[in-house]
């Protein structure tokens, strides 16, 4: 009898891994999870895109290249992944709202529109067109919060600013969580003459209680309270991770949290152990199926040199969009970088294609071909593949 | 050192537990691998923000890119303690072997001192919180100890560290009884503070001193075929990590690689086939607060792996929050709100899973959490001893 023996090891704790791991703890394996560091989830704006590029995500998908990776998935397969999904959130105390059906907008910090599928419910009463009167509260010294950009789009829109002490935005957060603090606040707000129909907030309203604390302004106001996403250090990407998290543990998995793998045990075809450093000396966990959901280059999945892009677990082959030369498009802000293309290419079971392991599976952002900033797909790719990823790692073990 | 690795992601600062708490420390980022772009040789160290730093290491451990905030902070602390002169209560703490000591030989008195509102006022003006009880000096030390030898296969030398020796020897003496029950010898050999109270004060060299004495005792049993075996959390992260790195210690390498946690250890020897526990039904319903330190690591939650196999057990995990006192940090009166802050957030964590007992690996958690919640908290070697039948020994 073995305590460390896994039936499945999933690499990366990001949307993909957690979300695959729930999936398979779920069903009674053993499952075992290591991350190199948090996930860049947690730098999010914690709202699940699904496609971007059409008013009906779906549609979106149906229009995307041959290549990419949602043609692997069919479609029954992604309305399961994101129903799964909000079970998931609404079990774990953060509900998402939004339906496969059509996109919903997002009120940006810049007083732009951000188009996602699922958003959380914080975000619920963001306006969904240019009609709409807001009144922004924004908070002293709150680094790249600036309500003037969102009042320079928008017609009946206003601000007020609040000094809560403290101007960073883990900081502001916490403090929504004191009774104190949250008291004051709500005195200085009912003083505010607000006439404006809803109001907006920088995403700081705490980080464990954030929708009841959204649910408690919006009944002493009696008006419609929604969050605006905010750069990193993103409250709802934390969240997001947050509740993932806790939901996979919930299920019975085993999170090993700075486990970087620096080798693998293998037999034949077989991918028998990971070899982990941890402090003294390395640390191995045995497993039947591994799960690779390690990301893209900012998650730690891929790393580029000017010769060759490599996947840094398994060495897997590796999908390279032409020489170097072609990696990059002139315009910084282009969604046509084509190194946005790199990744691992995979079969309908999402095992990689090319590689020598068959018991391997691959999902979320370092599969190949994405281009998860053009097409806007980011945590729904990763929720429906890792759907496919498990199944087909359950079928492997039976 | 890697911090030109950082990315600035931020992900460091959202997992800080006294960035969260007070606005003066400008948080992991920016004083880690921000400021020591800034940082120069030829220049007298003025980042006294540098000691608000808990040592937490959850920066380390939440980096995607390898970067370690929590080392580059310490060293800077280092430098700090070194160029400036040491306040009371940050020389008291780094001493607190030889006080404990002596605290322990004059226990009953001690205590008492201890107790009264003169002593809590004697405390204060030292610059020490008493936010908490201080925890009680035990005149029967672990260090009195015989050795348990049934010639068993296996053989530990047992790191207990000052918390089980001055406060809490009972602990000590069950987790000798736990390993003997499953076959194991246990020798207590020759030891002295790990060295992380002084390292954590600023006080490296007084630090190194320890860690060398230690080193040369603990080598030796290894070199005799013997396991190391800690159970505080902090001690195991500065045997593994600061003896072979910052102390630069001859034998760090070695007591690294053969040094264990008690409960990763059950579980090597379960793995390996060399016990057969029988563990026992223990009814209760507990919060499981992992230390910051026993993330760091980096070897999983060994006693959760092992509390899976409890029948009846009901226990929840819980890793997000630091209890806030970090060893002597939170004593401290300068970090006093940041400690009492965290540790009612820890506690209000606790209280929504609707446990009746707390457990934690580490002492001061243990010490920070009961004393603001005023629930039992235990070692997870006592729900261990619990299911296996293993009684108290007066």
């Amino acid at each position: 009898m073995s305590v460390t023996e896994y039936d499945v090891i999933i690499i990366g704790a990001g949307v993909a891994g957690l979300t695959a791991g729930s999936l398979l703890a779920g069903r009674g394996f053993k499952i075992a999870l290591v991350t190199s560091g948090e996930p860049t989830a947690c730098l999010s704006t914690g709202c699940i895109d699904l496609c971007s590029r059409d008013h009906n995500p779906l549609c979106g998908i149906k229009n995307l290249p041959p290549e990419h990776p949602f043609n692997l998935v069919p479609e029954k397969t992604i309305r399961e992944s994101l129903d799964n999904f909000q079970a998931a959130m609404s079990e774990m105390g953060m509900p998402y709202v939004g339906t496969t059906k059509e996109n919903r907008l997002v009120l940006s910090a810049l007083g732009t529109f951000k188009t996602s599928c699922l958003v959380p419910s914080t975000m619920e009463a963001a306006p969904q067109d240019a009609n709409d009167s807001i009144h922004v509260i924004s908070f002293s010294g709150l680094k790249d919060f600036y309500p003037s950009y969102i009042i320079s789009r928008r017609k009946n829109t206003n601000f007020s600013v609040y000094d809560a002490g403290v101007s960073s935005t883990m900081g502001i957060a916490s403090h929504f969580e004191e009774k104190e603090f949250f008291e004051k606040f709500i005195i200085w707000l009912e003083k505010i003459d607000i006439q404006e129909d809803k109001i907006a907030f920088p995403a700081v309203l705490g980080l464990e209680s954030a929708v009841e604390i959204v649910k408690i302004i919006s009944i002493l106001m009696e008006k419609p309270i929604f969050e605006i996403p905010t750069i990193p250090p993103s409250m709802p990407g934390r969240r997001l991770f947050n509740a993932l998290k806790d939901y996979f543990r919930k299920k019975g998995g085993d999170i090993y949290w700075n486990w970087p793998v620096i080798g693998v045990e293998k037999s034949g075809k077989i991918i028998e152990a990971v070899m982990t450093a941890s402090k003294g000396r390395p640390n191995s966990l045995n497993g039947k199926a591994f799960i690779l959901a390690s990301g893209s280059f900012v998650g730690g999945g891929l790393t580029a040199t000017r010769e060759a892009i490599i996947e840094n677990v398994f060495n897997l082959p590796v999908h390279v969009p032409g020489t170097c030369e072609t990696w990059f498009d002139n315009d910084y802000f282009s969604f046509n970088h084509g190194i946005g293309r790199a990744g691992i290419k995979a079969d309908s079971s999402l095992r990689p294609t090319g590689s020598p392991w068959e018991n391997i599976f691959v999902c979320g952002s370092i599969l190949a071909d994405t281009e998860i900033l053009k097409n806007g797909c980011g945590h729904g790719l990763a929720l429906a593949t890792a759907h496919v990823a498990a199944k087909s790692c359950m079928e492997y073990i039976r | 050192m890697n911090f030109e690795h950082c990315i600035r992601c931020t992900i460091c600062v959202e997992n800080c537990p006294v960035f969260r708490v007070n606005p003066d420390f400008p948080g992991p980022k920016q004083a880690g691998p921000d400021a020591q772009r800034f940082r120069s040789d030829r220049e007298k160290a003025e980042d006294e923000w540098v000691l608000l730093c808990s040592q937490c290491k959850r920066c380390e451990m939440s980096c995607p890119c390898g970067v370690e905030p929590a080392q580059i902070i310490l060293i800077a602390q280092q430098r700090y303690g070194r160029e400036h002169p040491h306040s009371l209560a940050h020389l008291l703490f780094a001493n607190n072997y030889y006080l404990s000591t002596l605290g322990s030989l004059t226990a009953p008195i001690a205590n008492m001192i201890a107790a009264t509102e003169m002593g809590k006022k004697a405390f204060r003006a030292m610059g020490i919180s008493t936010h908490i009880p201080f925890p009680k000096f035990r005149f029967r030390r672990l260090h009195n100890e015989k050795k348990n030898l049934n010639r068993g296969r296996k053989k530990v030398a047992f790191f207990y560290g000052c918390f089980i020796n001055f406060y809490r020897p009972d602990i000590g003496r069950k987790i000798i009884r736990l390993l003997s029950s499953l076959n194991v010898d246990v020798v207590l050999p020759t030891q002295w503070c790990c060295g992380l109270p002084a390292l954590g004060n600023g006080n490296l060299e007084l630090a190194r001193s320890f860690a060398k004495k230690n080193a040369a005792s603990l080598s030796n049993y290894i070199d005799a075929g013997y396991d190391v075996i800690y159970t505080c959390t902090s001690c195991g992260l500065c045997l593994l990590h600061d003896y072979p790195g910052i102390l630069e210690i001859p034998q760090g390498k070695k007591i690294a690689e053969n040094s264990y946690d008690i409960h990763e250890y059950i579980i090597k020897l379960i793995n390996e086939g060399y016990i057969k526990p029988n563990f026992g039904e223990v009814r209760r319903k507990i919060a499981y607060h992992i230390p910051c330190h026993l993330r760091a690591l980096e070897i999983g939650y060994p006693a959760a792996k092992l509390m899976t196999m409890i029948p009846e057990l009901q226990y929840e995990i819980l890793d997000d929050a630091c209890c806030g006192l970090n060893g002597s940090y939170g004593f401290k009166k300068s970090n006093e709100f940041t400690a009492v802050q965290l540790g009612k957030r820890a506690v209000s964590l606790i209280r929504k899973t609707g446990a009746e007992d707390i457990v934690a690996d580490c002492g001061s958690c243990r010490m920070q959490l009961g004393g603001i919640s005023g629930m039992t908290s235990l070692d997870p070697a006592e729900i261990l001893c619990e299911s296996l039948g293993i009684k108290d020994q007066k």
